[in-house]
């Protein structure tokens, strides 16, 4: 029984992509085309997944009421952008020079590219709890990226765009600053190197773990109850991380998937009230500006944070 | 009672076991699931596939051991080579060896040619040994690879690069690069001439081996990619990507006779004994197992973007056009 996005994919690279890179000359990437279609489509329906469950969840089940929901446009673009349009193109073709180079490179002198199935051959052939290592593994290298993102003030300066949002909806996931997400590919790019992560062996299950992030952003009164927010983090857990008083370097909640992390090194809050969200000290242009205004403003923010830039309102 | 059910429990075991024999008698199919970390064995009698052997990360190509004793398997982001039994597929030994993408032995089984198309390296390894000879960078995604019938001459497409290159395989040395249009994959060997798939454009390339002139060009469809002779050396099947076609040409003139569609990205092919070819569909998951005389073709459903693909119904196949003076192959 093969499955269906496969079969969509499929479809998109020999019809689309293949004949379009024929005729622009670029054959030499119709390998990488295939693994791009199939990242996409797979994106494509965590967008559908997302709409189809949430949305019914914000409707009838919110935290806030807004009358007017014109800033989430920008947002919505966001996750177009880097669930189905260029991002995952460049982080492949990327992605696909770095990690040859790296693991080639430990080859040439008869070393092994470090993986988890070689570190534990009984996960040969076993995508399920291979796949739940690797996440915890990447979820913990998460926790701390993000929590230093707190931290440091320049790092916040770029940061703060994905705070400074006072409607975070499921659409807020993926706002974020296009520095910081080079800085979050990097981090994971050596994490990756170190473990040998290949997401394209799992996307149903990257899939799954992608919609949960977006859930957690959600504008809606949804816990999974004592146990299971212990277990998975929630969208009332995620509120607390994104509330007004947890702006900046004094946070709580920064887990992505699992709370674990949060609940080990002291940071984990299960007793906040849900309520409103943002950043009060952001600029207005990182929360209610267009996509090109909110980059600019992250942009200059980081500069007058490094001292390279004077800040100017 | 109990003699007359024991006689009869073992009768049907002896039935049971020649069914099997006989099933087995057609051998397997081995294709590699690139997408999918693995190995689909297809048994070839039931068209179906039996099992998989996973593996670390991404395989594409494989190549039969001179003395038949091992299918290799080359997983290219894994950086392993993978020793399997060609006749049970079952895995006996890994080898650590960077970005390992086609690999191919030379006819005299003294040399082993492996491309690293990530790492734009041509490695040159003794067969016998595994211990690399050379290590040559010459241009951009090395890929396909084919051997002149002596065995000194190998031959690489440089995808990336447009370009093929003629390397010495006791030297290492290069005999001679030459463009040869965008993104060149298949190489063949083939009457005295090399021919080239050239995927970019709409056909194959005509190659002098003596000093790499392009002789012509013939067209066969968009995306030309792979090139096969059949076992009996009477035709040359041309795996037209982009066109989702097999062009069926007459070897001696390179005359295209007709072309069947066979849509879902054409790949790699293989013979079977029946005459019908096994062909990897990239964007299909599946095998087609196309009967060349009518056209027409069934499915088999095998892993995430099937590469290579090999049937160990067979050692080898020919070098020489069917008829072909002497010398000339």
């Amino acid at each position: 029984m093969s499955d269906p996005l496969d079969t969509i994919a499929g479809w998109i690279a020999e019809h689309a992509a293949i004949p379009l890179l024929w005729h622009l000359g670029l054959m030499q990437w119709e390998d990488l085309a295939y693994g791009w279609a199939l990242f996409a489509v797979y994106g494509a329906v965590q967008v559908a997944l997302m709409y189809a469950i949430c949305l019914p969840l914000e409707r009838f089940f919110p935290i806030e009421h807004w009358p007017d929901h014109r800033v989430e446009w920008t947002d919505m673009f966001y996750t177009i952008l880097a669930r189905v349009g260029i991002l995952p193109l460049f982080t492949f073709v990327l992605f696909f020079r770095v990690q040859a180079a790296f693991s080639g490179l430990l080859a040439d002198h008869d070393l092994v590219a470090p993986t988890l199935e070689r570190a534990i051959p009984a996960l040969f052939g076993h995508p399920v709890p291979t796949f739940i290592l690797y996440a915890l593994i990447l979820d913990f290298a998460d926790y701390w990226r993000h929590r230093l993102s707190h931290r440091f003030r320049w790092w916040y300066a770029l940061h703060a765009l994905h705070h400074a949002q006072r409607q975070m909806t499921f659409w807020s996931d993926d706002r974020n600053h296009l520095l910081d997400d080079l800085i979050a590919a990097l981090w994971f790019g050596v994490i990756a190197l170190a473990i040998g992560v290949a997401p394209l062996q799992f996307p149903v299950l990257v899939l799954v773990l992608r919609f949960l992030e977006s859930l957690s952003h959600a504008n809606t009164r949804l816990s999974f109850g004592w146990l299971g927010d212990r277990l998975l983090i929630s969208p009332r857990f995620h509120r607390a991380h994104h509330a007004i008083r947890a702006a900046g370097a004094k946070s709580c909640n920064y887990g992505a998937v699992f709370p674990f992390w949060d609940m080990l090194f002291g940071t984990a809050d299960f007793t906040a009230t849900p309520g409103m969200t943002g950043d009060p000290k952001a600029d207005e242009a990182l929360a209610s500006g267009s996509y090109l205004a909110q980059q600019w403003a992250g942009l200059r923010g980081f500069l007058h944070a490094l001292g390279v830039m004077e800040h100017s309102q | 009672m109990r003699w007359m059910t024991l006689s009869l429990v073992l009768f049907s075991v002896i039935l049971f076991s020649l069914a099997s024999t006989a099933a087995r008698a057609q051998g397997l199919a081995f294709v590699i699931d690139s997408g999918a970390a693995a190995i689909s064995v297809v048994d070839v009698a039931s068209a179906r596939e039996i099992r998989r052997v996973p593996v670390l990360r991404e395989p594409h190509h494989m190549a039969l051991t001179p003395d038949h004793r091992f299918l290799l398997i080359g997983d290219t982001a894994g950086n392993e080579l993978i020793f399997l039994d060609p006749v049970s597929g079952g895995v006996a030994r890994r080898i650590p060896m960077p970005d390992p993408y086609q690999l191919q032995f030379s006819p005299d089984g003294k040399t082993l040619v492996v491309t690293e198309l990530a790492r734009n390296r041509v490695d040159i390894y003794d067969a016998g040994s595994y211990h690399l000879r050379f290590r040559l960078a010459l241009g951009s995604f090395p890929s396909h690879i084919n051997f002149s019938p002596d065995s000194k001459t190998a031959f690489v497409t440089l995808q990336q690069s447009n370009q093929l290159v003629a390397i010495a395989t006791g030297s290492g040395d290069v005999r001679w690069k030459i463009d040869i249009g965008d993104t060149p994959a298949g190489v063949l060997w083939l009457d005295g001439r090399v021919l080239v798939a050239v995927m970019g454009r709409d056909g194959l390339a005509v190659v002098n081996p003596a000093n790499g002139a392009i002789e012509r060009r013939v067209a066969t469809g968009r995306g030309a990619h792979n090139l096969f002779l059949s076992p009996d050396g009477r035709t040359l099947y041309v795996a037209n990507r982009v066109d989702g076609t097999i062009a069926v040409l007459d070897p001696k003139t390179l005359v295209v006779q007709r072309e069947i569609s066979l849509p879902g990205g054409p790949d790699d092919l293989d013979f079977a004994p029946d005459g019908k070819l096994w062909v990897t569909r990239r964007f299909a998951h599946s095998v087609a197992v196309l009967d060349p005389a009518s056209g027409k073709y069934e499915i088999i459903e095998v892993g995430r973007s099937p590469h290579g693909i090999w049937l160990n119904t067979h050692d080898h196949l020919p070098r020489a056009v069917a008829g072909a003076p002497a010398g000339h192959s």
